[in-house]
């Protein structure tokens, strides 16, 4: 078998095919028997393999840094800038339903803190540890349910002297009964270290009785009302 | 490749992130394919808008069946740039050869700022020189091979021809530029 025979022309031809590995092994053999000695395919040869080795070896060019943008404005319509966002974001805050919204949760954060036992002057950290937090509100919660109590006992107590006042005092039969009699000589209610009328004495008298009544009924209350009525 | 087609899926659903990642992920590619085929900054950023326009306008009929989404991609850039040749081709012809290599030339070096030279690369510059020279067949299959590094069977979808002519475009691309080089002092070192 004859081997094949490689020209000039079928370098010019098949250049980029030896490059690019390409060729067949016989065509290979043919091609490397001919060229290396060609005074025409040799230089030919040695100048495309280093143009494709460069042309390789170029780096790309760097895009224009706004082209993406302009592209996907093109693409997606006009994008929103950083500042554009941030206006759209609280464009809200200014309604006035965002403005009692924030008042009526700073309020309530105000009332909650205050109960937790949050003191505004001196704030702590410490003050809004969960656990501090409970035993303040258990602490505070204990003390109003004490409070509470003891102002529902004293009405009580208070409304049981009322009461007993009303028992003792006269019903009158006629209203006109009760209009104060006038003297001459001497205006009622005056106070001019002349002894009280006669019906002044008998309401005086009358709440005296009443009070020793309720003295012997309900000694401990009494006394207790007593003390904190002459302080 | 798998990536990309599940991007394009998304974007048919309206998935816009999809889209932008999508445009992250070629804009370069297709931004330096259309500057080595035309060699001015400024018109490629515009033809780079409109590959992507024309993408974004007729994703639905993309079939990932037919090849990657960046040879479709590809498929549409080139398409484009040959419209944009053939538009600028009237231009162009009222010149002479010796007029227009020089128009190159000035164009090259006028439509570059300093910072951008020296970016490009003395080789570079050169070889982009040299590909404004080649006839636009040639250059495409020469970016398309030696500068995307696309395999032959890419490049036979994108320039739609028959493998023999790919093959055949790029050993005369490659000659052809080869010398087109050495004319302009470029020599193999």
């Amino acid at each position: 078998m004859t081997p094949m025979i490689w020209t000039c022309e079928h370098t010019e031809e098949r250049l980029s095919d030896y490059l690019d590995n390409l060729l067949t092994a016989e065509e290979r053999a043919a091609f490397l028997r001919h060229v290396p000695s060609c005074a025409n395919c040799a230089p030919l040869f040695a100048s495309v393999s280093h143009l494709v080795k460069n042309l390789h070896s170029i780096a790309e060019i760097d895009v224009p840094p706004q082209l993406v943008y302009s592209i996907l404005d093109q693409t997606l319509g006009p994008r929103e800038s950083f500042w554009q966002r941030v206006l759209r974001m609280f464009r809200g805050v200014g309604s006035a339903r965002f403005a009692y919204g924030s008042v009526s949760l700073a309020v309530t954060l105000v009332v909650l803190l205050s109960a937790s036992g949050f003191s505004f002057r001196h704030p702590k950290m410490a003050d809004l540890h969960p656990v501090k937090i409970y035993r303040n509100v258990d602490a505070k919660a204990h003390v109003a349910y004490g409070q509470g109590a003891k102002f529902f006992s004293d009405l009580r107590v208070v409304n049981e002297i009322q009461s007993r006042l009303r028992e003792n005092e006269p019903v009158p039969v006629n209203p006109e009964d009760n209009l104060p009699q006038r003297t001459p000589g001497k205006e009622p209610g005056s106070s001019d270290g002349t002894k009280p009328g006669p019906r002044q004495q008998n309401r005086a008298d009358g709440i005296y009785r009443s009070m020793e009544v309720l003295a012997d009924e309900l000694p401990v209350t009494f006394t207790v009302l007593g003390g904190r009525s002459a302080r | 490749m798998e990536q990309d087609a599940q991007l394009v899926q998304q974007c048919l659903q309206g998935d816009g992130s999809a889209w932008e990642e999508l445009v992250r992920r070629h804009t370069r590619r297709i931004f330096n394919i259309c500057y080595r085929f035309t060699g001015n900054r400024t018109e490629s950023e515009d033809l780079s808008q409109d590959v992507f326009l024309r993408v974004y306008r007729t994703l639905a009929s993309y079939r990932s069946a037919h090849g990657g989404f960046a040879t479709w991609m590809t498929s549409v850039t080139r398409n484009l740039l040959i419209d944009h040749y053939r538009r600028t081709k009237r231009d162009r012809a009222t010149d002479s050869l010796e007029d227009k290599m020089l128009v190159v030339e000035n164009k090259e070096s006028a439509g570059r700022r300093p910072d951008e030279q020296a970016l490009l690369g003395e080789l570079s510059g050169q070889v982009q020189v040299g590909l404004t020279r080649l006839s636009p067949e040639l250059r495409e299959a020469v970016i398309l091979r030696d500068l995307q590094q696309l395999e032959y069977i890419e490049i036979q979808r994108v320039l739609g021809v028959p493998e023999g002519t790919v093959k055949s475009r790029i050993n005369r691309g490659r000659i052809e530029l080869a010398r087109v080089l050495q004319q302009m002092g470029v020599r193999p070192s």
